[in-house]
């Protein structure tokens, strides 16, 4: 594994630097659920862990690869659903069902994306707006899975094996937080490896990328995969962790939609960008329905809805304010 | 079998063209601005929000808040254009998407927070739930008379706008807006202008049909989703930028959902609706009669 | 064998010929151009050669190798390089990533690949832009990225299309200096030109398209004394007038 070494694309102090900062965000981490221990401080951090993941998960394929896609959600319903019926029937382990889950959503993916990727821009985006609506709707119209009324997941012992816990959400926190480590990591390789340029370059220009040997659709289906395999994966946890699943929560358009807003406003097709965005949009969520109650309901999408407009005065996300030459400058200033 | 089949497909039609009319306002938007108003669907909401209130609070039956809620819708249509579409049109492509998607999710969300999420109907209106009988190839068909109110109002009012842009000096400014800006402003066009009007009729239309919505459709927050995405598989099957095409989808999405409906499982008509969408959008993504992009 | 071999292509667009039967061979080594008229087709030949349309009738064999109708990533695997007339450089990369981007069609090492990019940064005279992003280029910089790329990716023939329109004289000179370049480490070339004082000292021998239609094909000497190139380029008009200054 030679090929294991870091590569230094660019500079390597850069490399150095980011990985410092990386430590120390990963401690940081670790920390918080002691220093913000309410039960509802927790359930937060547990939402904005787990839509960086999906966030991380959808810029492989909206972001670095420039194909918006807007049916997420359903592969997280699949994700979902898989473990959790896989259990129910077969009595298959959640841990199994999250891969086998993951399995699947790229099947459903390969079948029914493959030929969207022929369309271009917004084309695409409501293709696969379209696609997941279908999915809900045979969902929700499907007796076998539970139909609207959804699944309850029985309740076993806790245990990490089981994937349950009742008296604490701490180890969901920390197998978020793992997840959110390991898709950093997978998207770091994959930015400095041959698949991260191939996808940028068919975001710059399909017809270039073409012509310099990049089988494009196949480049396409590889990103989506990726990127629905991780959001079914997702799907599991948060099956595991709400321990009940329907069709209206699990799946609606809101869901699709935030899982691709959260890395756009962090920045598409950075690594950071998800990390930025998830927790702007879920504290912001989470906190506009805990103090306004059932009266304030539709505050919290409010805020989604005005950040989504807000979006057109900065295009490239949060992380474009730590790209331009004054923020640099004023970085080497801080640093001697 | 026959006549119920008749009636599946008369039901059909005149939801078509209320469909219709919400897709001409989105074709007419996409074809001059090359924006897609994701928020469409949440101006019709508002206009059928608009026509309920002045039925409740002021007695004004919605025939004839008609003739407040359009000009309403047109001057809203004026002001966000003013205020966010200017901006919205200059963005990169992706991000003017999903910005139109904010601002329909912001206007529902802000329904939902005033008016909350009940579902609402006007009682007695000045057409009521009247019923004409109809007899087709023997049969006895009925037609609601607030639905073919809606879809007559509906078909006239997309006459209307047609005849406007093919027929007038004003619409053939619009039309050489839309088929190529920078060459209609060396033209002499106020293209800035052209943009305004467009959006502002786009919206207008969705008043016209929401106002018509509210004798007889169940009204709330969440109202205008499935308008605006049975509008967009419309405009896409009639091809983006084209009102008569937007007709003809509109029509089409109507008798698939009412037929679909009636052959297959009803709960999946919706479902049926998006598939032709995605094989039309997949094998075909210019539509039929498209004229610009 | 030829290196290239083009047999009776035709490429018809809803019933406008584009390419009318063309046939072309084209030997190891050499540096072929191809000239004519605006819309006489060479763009579109470059296009059916390349993958990027679909042949209507006629074959395109290299090294031997059937190739019509490959798509256009397995044309450039195949060894065959291309470069845009309008410029299609992937603005939010910088110069060395664009490169990168041709190298990984022989590498999947990125170090390697970066490797390969530096030295054909520094072949082609980009070495000290590697860091810039390709919309932050001038347009002669980006022409010279393309060629870059197009040669990242290892090609046998490299196919220029109008790699100096738009350039000043002295960058022209620098480009023939470049291809010229590229003819020596064995790569065999086909250029579409405009600029006719360029490509004639260039090229070993010139193919003239007009109409679609190929009207002469010799070495660059006879085809600039060639009536038909000259009554296709400048008008039977002109060709008239010149004649009769002639006779007088």
């Amino acid at each position: 594994m030679g090929r294991l070494k870091p590569l230094m694309v660019r500079q390597p102090r850069i490399f150095w630097r980011k990985n410092y900062i990386f430590a120390l965000a990963f401690a940081l981490l670790l920390a918080l659920p002691f220093i913000f221990t309410a039960h509802f401080q927790h359930h937060v951090m547990i939402k904005v862990l787990m839509f960086t993941f999906l966030g991380c998960a959808w810029n492989i394929i909206g972001g670095y690869t420039g194909q918006v896609a807007l049916g997420h959600a359903a592969f997280f319903g699949i994700g979902a659903y898989t473990s959790s019926l896989c259990y129910i029937w077969f009595g298959l382990n959640p841990w199994f069902g999250m891969f086998l889950g993951g399995i699947l959503a790229v099947a459903v993916s390969a079948v029914i994306n493959y030929p969207c990727f022929r369309l271009h821009g917004r084309y695409f985006a409501i293709a696969t707006l379209a696609l997941g609506m279908i999915i809900r709707l045979l969902f929700t119209n499907w007796r076998l899975v539970g139909g609207a009324l959804g699944v309850r997941l029985p309740l076993l012992p806790e245990s990490l094996w089981n994937f349950q816990f009742h008296t604490t959400k701490l180890p969901y926190y920390y197998i978020a937080l793992v997840l959110c480590a390991l898709i950093f990591a997978i998207l770091y390789k994959i930015e400095r490896s041959k698949l991260g340029f191939y996808l940028r370059a068919i975001k710059e220009s399909e017809e270039a990328a073409r012509s310099l040997g990049i089988d494009v659709a196949k480049y396409k289906l590889v990103a989506m995969s990726i990127s629905v395999f991780f959001t079914a994966m997702a799907g599991t946890l948060y099956a595991q962790y709400i321990l009940y699943i329907d069709p209206i929560s699990l799946m609606p358009l809101m869901t699709s939609i935030l899982i691709c807003v959260v890395p756009v406003l962090g920045g598409a097709g950075t690594l950071w960008g998800p990390a930025l965005g998830a927790p702007i949009l879920l504290i912001a969520i989470e906190y506009s329905r805990a103090w306004l109650g059932g009266g304030g309901r539709g505050i919290d999408y409010m805020i989604v809805g005005a950040i989504m407009v807000a979006i057109i005065f900065r295009p490239g996300g949060l992380t474009s304010f730590f790209q331009g030459p004054r923020f640099r400058q004023w970085w080497r200033r801080i640093r001697g | 079998m026959s006549e119920l089949f008749i009636q599946v497909v008369i039901e059909g039609l005149l939801w078509g063209a209320i469909y219709a009319l919400v897709a001409v306002g989105l074709s007419l938007i996409w074809g001059v601005m090359g924006i897609l108003n994701l928020a469409h669907g949440d101006f019709l909401m508002l206009g059928m929000f608009g026509a309920y209130w002045l039925a409740i609070l002021l007695g004004i039956d919605p025939l004839i808040g008609l003739l407040i809620v359009t000009p309403a819708m047109f001057i809203l249509g004026l002001g966000i254009y003013k205020s966010l579409i200017t901006r919205i049109v200059k963005a990169p492509r992706l991000t003017a998407l999903l910005a139109t998607f904010g601002l329909g999710i912001f206007l529902r969300n802000l329904a939902h927070f005033l008016w909350r999420a009940d579902y609402r109907m006007l009682g007695d209106t000045l057409v009521g739930d009247r019923v004409i009988t109809v007899s087709i190839l023997g049969g006895t068909n009925f037609i609601s008379v607030p639905k073919l109110l809606a879809a007559g109002g509906s078909l006239a009012a997309t006459a209307l706008l047609y005849w406007f842009i093919k027929r007038t000096k004003t619409g053939r400014a619009l039309q050489a807006t839309a088929m190529n800006r920078q060459s209609a402003a060396l033209m002499g066009i106020d293209t800035e202008r052209m943009y305004m009007l467009a959006y502002s009729l786009g919206i207008a239309c969705v008043g016209v049909a929401g106002t018509l919505l509210t004798n007889f459709f169940i009204i709330f927050p969440e109202v205008g989703i499935m308008f605006v995405l049975f509008a967009l598989v419309a405009v896409t099957i009639g091809g983006f930028g084209s009102i008569h095409g937007a007709l003809i989808g509109g029509l089409i999405i109507g008798l698939i959902e009412s037929v679909g409906g009636f052959v297959g499982i009803p709960a999946l008509k919706q479902a049926l609706v998006f598939a032709v969408f995605v094989i039309v959008v997949v094998l075909r993504p210019r539509g039929l009669f498209g004229w610009a992009d | 064998m030829k290196l290239l071999e083009v047999k009776g292509l035709t490429k018809k667009f809803a019933g406008l010929v584009a390419n009318d039967s063309l046939d072309l061979e084209i030997d190891q080594g050499e540096i072929v151009g191809l000239i004519g008229p605006n819309g006489s087709g060479k763009t579109t030949f470059f296009n059916c050669i390349c993958g990027v349309y679909p042949v209507t009738k006629g074959s395109v064999r290299f090294e031997g190798r059937e190739i019509t109708n490959f798509p256009a990533h397995k044309i450039c695997k195949g060894g065959i390089a291309r470069t845009f007339q309008l410029v299609n450089t992937l603005m939010n990369m910088t110069a060395l990533e664009n490169v990168m981007v041709g190298a990984f069609c022989r590498t999947t090492n990125t170090n390697r690949a970066r490797e390969i990019a530096e030295e054909l940064l520094e072949f082609s005279g980009l070495p000290e832009k590697k860091d810039i992003l390709g919309s932050d280029l001038t347009i002669a910089d980006k022409k010279r990225l393309e060629v870059a790329r197009a040669l990242a990716t290892k090609p046998r023939l490299l196919l220029l299309d109008e790699a100096m329109a738009g350039l000043n004289p002295t960058e022209q000179k620098e480009a023939v200096e470049l291809i010229r370049r590229i003819q020596r480490e064995g790569i065999t070339l086909l250029v579409v030109e405009h600029v006719m004082q360029v490509i004639m000292p260039l090229c070993e021998r010139l193919v003239v398209l007009d109409a679609g239609k190929k009207i002469a094909a010799d070495v660059p000497e006879r085809i600039a004394n060639d009536e038909r190139v000259i009554k296709a380029y400048l008008g039977e008009r002109y060709y008239a007038k010149r004649a009769t200054l002639r006779s007088e």
